[in-house]
């Protein structure tokens, strides 16, 4: 499986170094996004640190974490729906469904590429953040690593969930509405969830990106160990369990039902 | 097995989208078209099988059933011995398809990249995959331009490299979905030439072909299906189906409209040019395409 995914990841290399210039100006606009907040926490202050207390006080540490891994969610929300719908419109898709390949496995791995450049633009918010005063001296990397490949699995389960739908409605899909329109303001991409009303709260309490923020913000800016982030670790793998099977029965069951309806390459 | 494709009252019926309407008024109806009906063939290893209909008459619809894109409402099908909804994997492992549809390429990888890509999807990998790869652009005669970007490729080398893809894996039966569509008559004709002679006649592989040409069924086939609205109202030699009919010397195309009611369209070239080209048919070179 190994080699079928590397072959992927080439071809999506190959494909993105071809639009030479826009795969530049994604690097440089990425900056701006970084900038802002540092300016808005420049502004804000101390004004929050009641709340920012449970991370380390610091705004700009804070949300840097925020928009950098809540980038993964938006990722798997839109990289196996995109790459299908990609497929569909160069009309590559029915050549991919007619090798023995499996279709789960063509969506998983055309959706590698995104993940790849997500992690590489991570690195480098976390590289300007440092560089701009962010102090992770601390940080517990094997429990973020761990944190990393929990959340990339809930996530990725959710984009694949939300595949499932694409697959058969073609657009319109609820999950993805659901989880864009609800993660940034529950999930506390860009300030914490103490913040929100107690019933409010609630809502946080249901998604996985909130366990996942949270848990990557103490192991990267505190240092927690792995014992005292076992709340979030436990939380992302009760959500593992549940949307992993949920994900890839939903899509088995997609495809089906687009085979029977003749609608497998339609868009 | 006796025979390497086989279908027993193979039928789709896709249901019909309903208008806003039509919903509001009937929103538990089923409106339903069926593309294919009680289909039933049998075709026998190294036969070059080619159904021949008017557009929309069910030909694409019949080829994606057999080779699992889509799934059929009612009957069975087997192909190389595997049943198309059972064991669709093992089906897809023993196929190749090569459609008319250029897009279904990466237009900005090369021609080599695109085949690279597509062995692994076979799990051909490193040196097989590249030693394949070499054959197959050497068989199409594309050896020089297998490095270049395909989007800088003609319409008869893109169908090349759509027929190499089909090969990649060594199938044992190829499906071809109007393989000719987007080509000149010159292309068109080497295309033919290459089906017949190597694909069929040195390889001994299987073809199933779909055309709306009736000079290319005629130069082609070993049998004839003639599809029309989903029902396969004909199949036989050309001699068969020719005799079929109470009429002196009479041409496939009478043979069509006998059994469709319609008159065939002209496509790329009318019969009499493709007469006049049969002679060509024994010259060139024994391997390989030009165009």
């Amino acid at each position: 499986m190994y080699k079928k995914a590397i072959s992927f990841i080439i071809r999506d290399l190959i494909l993105a170094t071809s639009y030479k210039f826009e795969f530049f100006l994604r690097f440089f606009f990425m900056l701006f996004s970084i900038l802002t907040f540092y300016f808005v926490s420049k502004l804000v202050g101390g004004a929050g640190m009641a709340h920012l207390e449970a991370y380390g006080g610091d705004y700009f540490s804070f949300v840097l974490i925020g928009i950098a891994f809540s980038g993964y969610l938006m990722t798997a929300l839109r990289s196996f729906s995109e790459s299908i719908r990609g497929e569909q419109m160069m009309g590559t898709l029915e050549a991919m469904l007619v090798t023995p390949t499996d279709t789960s496995a063509i969506v998983t791995l055309s959706s590698l590429w995104s993940f790849i450049f997500m992690s590489f633009r991570v690195f480098m918010y976390l590289v300007i953040g440092i560089l701009l005063g962010v102090d992770m001296s601390n940080a517990n990397v094997f429990a973020a690593l761990i944190i990393l490949v929990l959340t990339i699995i809930c996530f990725g389960s959710i984009g694949i969930l939300s595949a499932s739908f694409i697959m058969v409605l073609k657009r319109g899909d609820p999950i993805n509405m659901f989880f864009m329109s609800t993660s940034e303001l529950f999930g506390g991409v860009l300030f914490p969830i103490s913040i929100l009303p107690e019933w409010l709260r609630t809502i946080s309490h249901l998604l996985p990106i909130t366990y996942s923020l949270s848990g990557m913000r103490h192991a990267l800016l505190q240092g927690y160990s792995l014992s005292a982030l076992a709340p979030e670790i436990t939380a992302l793998i009760v959500f593992s369990v549940v949307l992993v099977p949920m994900g890839l029965l939903s899509f088995k069951y997609a495809v089906k039902r687009a085979k029977i309806d003749g609608s497998l390459v339609q868009y | 097995m006796e025979y390497t494709i086989e279908t027993h009252d193979l039928t789709k019926r896709f249901a019909l989208q309903k208008g806003f309407t039509n919903f509001l008024r009937h929103p538990f109806r089923k409106d339903e078209m069926t593309a294919v009906y009680d289909v039933n063939l049998k075709i026998k290893s190294g036969e070059l099988f080619g159904i021949l209909g008017p557009n929309g008459a069910g030909k694409t619809t019949l080829i994606k059933m057999l080779c699992t894109l889509i799934l059929p409402s009612v009957g069975t099908a087997r192909v190389n011995g595997y049943d198309i909804a059972k064991d669709s994997g093992k089906v897809k492992e023993s196929i190749g398809f090569v459609t008319s549809d250029e897009r279904s390429f990466y237009w900005r990888l090369t021609g080599r990249h695109n085949l690279r890509f597509f062995a692994s999807l076979h799990n051909y990998y490193s040196d097989c995959a590249e030693e394949r790869i070499d054959e197959l652009l050497s068989l199409v005669g594309m050896k020089e331009r297998g490095d270049d970007r395909f989007l800088s490729y003609s319409a008869g080398m893109k169908q090349r490299m759509a027929i190499a893809r089909g090969l990649l894996n060594d199938p044992a039966v190829l499906f071809m979905d109007e393989p000719t569509r987007a080509l000149d008559p010159g292309a068109a004709q080497n295309v033919r030439k290459f089906v017949k002679e190597h694909i069929t006649g040195d390889e001994g592989k299987t073809v199933f072909l779909s055309t709306h040409h009736l000079p290319e069924a005629e130069e082609l086939c070993d049998r004839i299906a003639i599809i029309n609205e989903g029902r396969i109202v004909a199949v036989g030699t050309l001699d068969e189906l020719k005799s079929t009919l109470d009429k002196p010397d009479p041409g496939l195309g009478d043979v069509f409209t006998h059994y469709t009611g319609k008159e065939f369209e002209r496509g790329a070239a009318p019969n009499h040019v493709y007469q006049g080209r049969r002679g060509m048919m024994g010259g060139g070179r024994p391997r390989g395409m030009r165009f």
